[in-house]
């Protein structure tokens, strides 16, 4: 199966797509103010014209190539950045300020290669299996990993839980508006015709990460020359392998299942990794002072994590990142539902997208590492043209959705409440993450008591369910124990 | 700080207000009795999810819980909000979506692009031609790349800009 994909994936037409979307992710990946789920959202309305194997290549190339792109930002910026890669900033950015940027940015790409290589490899294995199984699953059982899905994604991540959960339910409101699918009837329209249809995911999407963005960072925008440290030092010496290979192998090994469990994506696993570095490290005193390993660890387990997001994305049709979130809205946009049935009906598809994962990798390798003297430059766009040209982007990706005007009304509003968010704490990724999966929520929820005539313990009587509940009320514990530790040690101090 | 306060309270305010909203306006949502779980059943319960957190939100903001402000890479945490820029970007986007229908999509296109880049602090003179080489480059490349034609307004039946 896995040789067909490749055959397919392999074809000049299809390498020239995966070329593209590995580019043009790290490219946004470099630029600050863009992340992958912007960029996938305004390209879905560019590529309504092309195949659904084409788009979904492309993809899935912006989605890897933004995670390589990243770290580059990261440790040659002098300033903080993408969540995920923060913790690289911390001992990258010593490194490059040191004069060893060249070997930070080696061990960022090798490590990213080689854990986004394994990670897709077990991709590959898991998947099908894991397909299999979920084709067992009832609609109470979905409704269960929604109901986790939408408690980690809200609650759990983020310092505030109140906050992501207001976000979630914002989200969730916006996916209500419009025609309901069981009695079609019209909810939450206002009575306006163009309303019924609902709200686009592209426009709230776009608006949230784009103009909420951009209105974000004019609001407060850094003045002044752009400071990029040179990057200095050799690439690949022998003790740059030596201390390099255990941290990405252990990266991966962290980073992956973290992924794919609804447990809250690359994030998480960066800070373990960084940990776990720290506390087997000879040389602990070396880390807040430019450690390899600490490079090196968190960058192989940003982007396991990275491919583990994509088994319960394929196999389950759950997105736990915002970008996942987007790819399913992708999926959606060509008549296809990710989820157990999608390797039996669109199994070409699928085998070509997780081979062009490969192929992508190799060639994020070579963009990354002999060509990065490029993304420098592109580091430096000043940044007046930077947002202009975000926000001209954003505006025509939602006009070109369907070619009205009342689109980019509501890409305004949603981009000021975004705004707003920022401001405050809010997260954007629930929003996302409710507006996609709502909808599927209250069908399954619908059809189990369908089924079950009403009663509603049919939702938590089924084994999966209970047990997926189960395990959620111990997470939950164990967040409430952890925080209240937390206020005390702070207390005493 | 007080302003800041003043602030969240308002967005907390926000949050409840779309909450209630949800659940006044499902009321008028026409349920059919036969099914199980009508489609008024989800919107409850969306509501109720907003009410709380929006007042949670308003009291964790008067227990002096203040949300933390996102960081990024092109935001200097030292500086004040500058409102006034704000104000302008939504003014361009609001000229942008009137004119599109007006002169056309290429005219609003560059319109947009050189009121940002001017508002956040590019020279005008270098920000005019980029934004309408820009504009015209993007009107092309959709009307002959994509085969999708944004309305070419003033430049209606012109060669290239016309698709």
């Amino acid at each position: 199966m896995l040789l067909e994909g490749f055959a397919t994936a392999a074809q000049p037409e299809y390498l020239l797509y995966a070329l593209l979307g590995v580019t043009l992710g790290t490219a946004v990946g470099v630029l600050p103010g863009i992340g992958p789920a912007m960029t996938v959202a305004l390209l879905l309305p560019l590529t309504y014209t092309l195949e659904p194997t084409a788009a979904l290549i492309i993809f899935a190339g912006i989605y890897y190539g933004g995670m390589y792109g990243g770290s580059t930002t990261s440790i040659l910026l002098n300033t903080p950045g993408e969540s995920a890669s923060i913790v690289t900033a911390l001992e990258g950015n010593k490194m490059a300020k040191a004069g060893r940027g060249a070997a930070a940015l080696a061990t960022a790409a090798i490590g990213s290669f080689v854990a986004g290589t394994i990670a897709t490899v077990l991709l590959t294995l898991l998947a099908p299996v894991i397909a299999d199984l979920a084709v067992q699953l009832g609609p109470a059982d979905y409704v269960a990993l929604m109901v986790v899905a939408f408690t980690t994604v809200a609650a759990l991540l983020g310092s505030s839980p109140v906050r992501g959960l207001a976000s979630l339910g914002l989200g969730l409101f916006i996916g209500l508006v419009g025609t309901d699918t069981l009695t079609g009837q019209q909810r939450f329209t206002l009575g306006v015709a163009t309303m019924s249809d609902g709200i686009d995911v592209v426009v709230v999407a776009v608006g949230v990460f784009a103009v909420g963005e951009a209105l974000y960072v004019a609001s407060r925008l850094r003045h002044g020359p752009i400071e990029v440290i040179p990057v200095g030092g050799k690439w690949m010496t022998r003790g740059f392998w030596a201390r390099s290979w255990k941290p990405w192998l252990r990266g991966t090994f962290i980073g992956f299942p973290i992924g794919t469990v609804p447990a809250g994506g690359a994030d998480v696993s960066t800070f373990l990794s960084y940990a776990a570095e720290k506390k087997l490290s000879k040389r602990p005193e070396e880390f807040g002072k430019g450690a390899i390993e600490g490079v090196a660890g968190p960058e192989a387990a940003n982007n396991a994590a990275a491919a583990g997001v994509l088994v319960p994305l394929l196999t389950l049709g759950l997105p736990t990142t915002a970008t996942a979130a987007v790819i399913v809205a992708a999926f959606q946009s060509y008549g296809i539902q990710p989820g157990p049935l999608l390797f039996t009906n669109n199994g070409p598809m699928v085998w070509a997208l997780i081979a062009s994962l490969y192929i992508g990798n190799v060639m994020l390798l070579v963009l990354n590492l002999p060509l990065v003297k490029i993304w420098v430059k592109v580091l430096q766009i000043p940044r007046p043209y930077l947002y202009a040209g975000i926000l001209l982007f954003a505006a025509l990706g939602t006009y070109a959705v369907n070619f009205v005007v009342d689109d980019l009304i509501v890409l305004l509003v949603i981009g000021v409440i975004g705004f707003f968010m920022r401001r405050h704490g809010y997260p954007v990724a629930p929003l996302v993450v409710g507006l996609i999966l709502g909808p599927m929520a209250e069908e399954q929820v619908r059809r189990t008591l369908q089924i079950s005539e009403g009663k509603l313990s049919a939702l938590v009587t089924s084994p999966f369910a209970a047990v997926a509940y189960s395990i959620l009320v111990v997470l939950l514990v164990v967040a409430v124990v952890l925080r209240l530790r937390r206020k005390k040690s702070e207390v005493t101090v | 700080m007080i302003a800041a306060k003043v602030e969240e309270y308002a967005f907390g305010g926000l949050v409840a207000a779309v909450g209630v909203f949800t659940l006044v306006d499902a009321t008028t949502i026409a349920g059919r009795d036969d099914n199980v779980v009508g489609p008024r059943a989800f919107p409850y319960a969306v509501g109720i999810l907003l009410v709380v957190t929006g007042i949670a939100a308003i009291i964790a903001t008067a227990r002096g819980k203040l949300g933390q402000a996102e960081e990024a890479e092109d935001v200097d945490e030292n500086v004040r909000t500058d409102w006034l820029t704000v104000a302008k970007l939504v003014a361009v986007l609001i000229v942008h979506l009137v004119l599109i229908d007006v002169v056309g999509w290429p005219v609003a296109a560059a319109l947009l692009f050189f009121g940002a880049a001017w508002t956040l602090g590019a020279t005008w003179w270098r920000a005019l031609p980029i934004a309408v080489v820009l504009a015209l480059l993007v009107q092309v490349v959709f009307a002959y790349g994509l085969g999708l034609s944004l309305p070419a307004g003033i430049f209606e039946g012109v060669p290239f800009l016309d698709g």
